[in-house]
């Protein structure tokens, strides 16, 4: 190896080191401290440093874990199955059917102003459409489609839609990446062959944009998993596990938060796995 | 037909947004279609002795306005932050590093960590350390979330020729701070303000881990929060909620403006 390389190499990891050093204190630390507080014991205010599995088993053994793991899965699946239905078309759109960059970058701008919206405007702006007296109800009952207005806040369906157009974003962006570095020579080789548009269309572009749909998947999954305050206000009383853990944390049940929050960091970890084993996000970013 | 399937997703996540502006206008106090007259009150009106603070115009909010200058002040700060740490890992990263892709995962992670686990355990740290709700602990939360972004924006707009501009530059001898200054700072200039920008605007936005890390007032968003789920929903939020997406909306303007400009 020449020496001028060697140089590079190591000046490589003194530019790595700011943000290892950020994500050591600001992330790897305090989940550090939070898996073992979990097993502590806690008799109000103070915390123990005893081992005991009661935060663990409390939780577990309770009527309404069920319901609440199902709730919190399943919305945020369904979250994610909705904004892949919306953000496949619009990334394949971007990659695919506007040719002008200038243009592109203009659209994929105007997709991510939501998501910058100040968080709170943004979900009590929905009341504005979904309310009693919102546009939809308007609309409703002015052409009589409807005579009295209809509920939409404060159930699932208020929260699956404040969510979609929140996250959908995260799943458009991972595909719009992986889409972009699909050669297009493929394609052009299989029209030659004649291949049918709905092959070209599966065989190649869907497939190879796989990394992309799972890294949104994951990306999607996380966010809803960790967001408490959506559901905390639109969600109309439904449970969810990132819910709960607020709901404790805000009683100062800290060690039972902290369980929780362990459970949810471990069902985490495993959706970085599969996002590193199977979707390869590292594909998307720095490898050709 | 896909074009407009595009075009009712833009106007599917601008309705709420435009309806607010529309709504901060609204006479009544209640939050409901249609408008029933055009007011300014809940932007300037004077309070007469003592107003719930869902009543307050914004002009006479004082805790608005010092959340909202504590929002600024966050903001910059973690602003500058992720365009140090996004363009210096983005930088390291193009390279072969042993490692690469362990270290590329841990600076994602504050990402991938849901909000509410991530809050809870700032929680305890800081508090183990005596710094529960400073400054800086507000800012490092927001950073680690915001770098994720800047760096995989940045990474996949790298131009694929800049590396061999650079080894160009170094097979004529130019010592590496040149090669960084005269070839590789103005050929990603753009990447870097954009990257800063978007941590601007996504601290701007951020609720979920800021709220577990702030007391009191904290930043516009948490101030918001708080202030709604005791208050009842009045236009005088809306008209909040207007002036905050105003000052996201330029930046955002401007970040369109700079990537259209680069854009390839």
């Amino acid at each position: 190896m020449k020496p001028a390389e060697t140089i590079s190499k190591y000046s490589s990891y003194i530019l790595l080191a700011p943000g290892l050093i950020a994500s050591f204190i600001g992330v790897i630390v305090p989940l550090a401290i939070l898996a073992p507080i979990s097993f502590y014991k806690y008799r109000f205010p103070e915390i123990i440093p005893e081992f005991t599995l009661e935060n663990y088993l409390g939780y577990l053994f309770s009527a309404k874990t069920g319901t609440i793991l199902l709730n919190t899965f399943g919305l945020s699946f369904m979250t994610c199955l909705l904004c892949f239905a919306v953000a496949y078309p619009i990334a394949y759109t971007l990659s695919f059917k506007i040719r002008s960059p200038r243009f592109k970058t203009y659209v994929v701008s105007l997709l991510m102003v939501p998501f910058l919206i100040d968080w709170s405007i943004r979900t009590v702006a929905w009341i504005s459409v979904l309310g009693e007296r919102g546009l939809i109800n308007y609309f409703l009952t002015s052409t009589g489609i409807s005579a009295t207005p209809q509920k939409f806040l404060f159930s699932p369906i208020a929260l699956i839609v404040i969510w979609l157009q929140t996250y959908t974003l995260f799943m458009m962006f991972p595909i719009y990446l992986a889409m972009q570095r699909i050669n297009l020579d493929y394609i052009r080789a299989a029209q030659v062959l004649r291949a049918p548009p709905h092959r070209i269309q599966y065989e190649i572009v869907f497939k190879l944009s796989m990394p992309g749909i799972l890294t949104g998947f994951i990306f999607v999954f996380v966010s809803t998993l960790g967001d408490f305050v959506t559901p905390s206000l639109w969600a109309g009383g439904i449970q969810t596990l990132g819910l709960s853990i607020a709901v404790f944390a805000g009683n100062y049940l800290w060690t039972q938060a902290a369980a929780m929050s362990t459970i949810m960091l471990a069902i985490t970890l495993l959706a970085l796995y599969i996002l590193v084993k199977v979707g390869k996000i590292k594909k998307l970013v720095y490898e050709r | 037909m896909l074009k407009f399937f595009v075009a009712a997703f833009i106007i599917f996540i601008y309705l709420p947004a435009f309806l607010v502006i529309l709504l901060s206008f609204e006479q009544s106090s209640s939050i409901a279609l249609p408008i029933t007259g055009f007011t300014l009150d809940w932007y300037v009106k004077k309070p007469v002795g003592y107003e719930s603070p869902a009543f307050v115009s914004l002009l006479y909010d004082y805790g608005f306005w010092d959340a909202l200058v504590n929002s600024v002040r966050t903001s910059l700060v973690v602003a500058a932050f992720t365009a140090i740490i996004v363009t210096s890992s983005a930088l390291a990263l193009r390279h072969r590093v042993k490692g690469r892709d362990l270290l590329f995962y841990a600076l994602l992670l504050g990402f991938i960590i849901p909000g509410v686990t991530l809050g809870l355990g700032s929680t305890f740290f800081y508090s183990i350390l005596g710094m529960e709700y400073s400054f800086w602990s507000v800012v490092l939360i927001n950073t680690v979330y915001t770098v994720p972004f800047g760096l995989i924006l940045m990474m996949a707009r790298f131009d694929p020729d800049l590396m061999e501009y650079e080894k160009a530059a170094s097979a004529l001898k130019a010592n590496p701070m040149n090669v960084l200054r005269k070839i590789t700072f103005p050929l990603i200039k753009w990447e870097i303000i954009s990257a800063t920008i978007f941590g601007f605007l996504l601290s701007w936005g951020e609720l979920i881990r800021t709220q577990f890390m702030l007391k009191g007032l904290g930043t516009l968003s948490v101030f918001i929060y708080t202030q709604l789920s005791v208050y009842p929903l009045t236009p005088k939020w809306y008209a909040a909620g207007t002036l905050v997406s105003v000052i996201a909306f330029s930046a955002l303007a401007i970040l369109a403006f700079l990537l259209a400009r680069g854009a390839r």
